[in-house]
């Protein structure tokens, strides 16, 4: 089954050790949805998925990997 | 202000506002519920805007969709067999379960009018075939 990963956490430590709620202000969720998708309980849409890369300052790829 | 304050607001507004309907239903009063509702829903909208983080986001619209869906879906096929078996029973004697047993049917009737009307809109919207 498809599978969307994501390196949200590490990306946030490696951020000045960001905080969930700075990065979902930032990218413009709340910060239920920061804490769902470090889980893995949650897959974004394209749109939240850019921001939240684009938060980062990397490229799409780098924040989510999709693995078949 | 912060989403935390709003809520505990948003409580007190609650209760008062339970309190006043209680009060005016127990005096039979007809006047007081629809004001305070207006007013306590204003209030609410002019403290909501001044909370500045975001407390709903695509996740929760994804949830809420997911949820009316399963609304939806129990409460048609329970309205239907229940209304259903109501309608029967009405016919063999217990003529009172018909006026409901006609209630739920016609009730899941406008519910599955006003889904296919809706879903008509959204399909064409988001670019399906008329």
């Amino acid at each position: 089954m498809p599978r969307i990963n994501n390196r949200i956490r590490r990306l946030r430590f490696d951020h000045s050790e960001m905080t969930q709620e700075e990065l979902a202000a930032r990218a413009g969720c709340t910060r239920q949805t920061i804490i769902a998708l470090e889980q893995g309980k949650y897959v974004p849409s394209v749109e939240l998925a850019f921001r939240i890369a684009r938060t980062f300052g990397v490229k799409l790829e780098e924040v989510f990997q999709y693995e078949e | 202000m912060s989403y935390r304050n709003f809520k505990l607001l948003r409580l007190l507004v609650v209760i008062i506002l339970g309190v006043l309907v209680a009060w005016s239903s127990a005096m039979g009063n007809a006047w007081i519920p629809i004001p305070a509702v207006l007013v306590a829903v204003t209030i609410l909208l002019l403290f909501r805007r001044r909370v500045k983080e975001i407390t709903v986001d695509e996740r929760t619209f994804s949830i809420a969709y997911k949820a009316s869906r399963v609304a939806f879906v129990v409460f048609g096929v329970g309205a239907v067999a229940l209304g259903t078996t109501l309608l029967a029973l009405g016919k063999s004697g217990q003529p009172e379960f018909r006026l409901i047993g006609f209630t739920l049917c016609y009730a899941i009737c406008a519910l599955a009018l006003v889904y296919s009307i809706a879903f008509s809109y959204y399909n064409r919207k988001f670019g399906g075939k008329a």
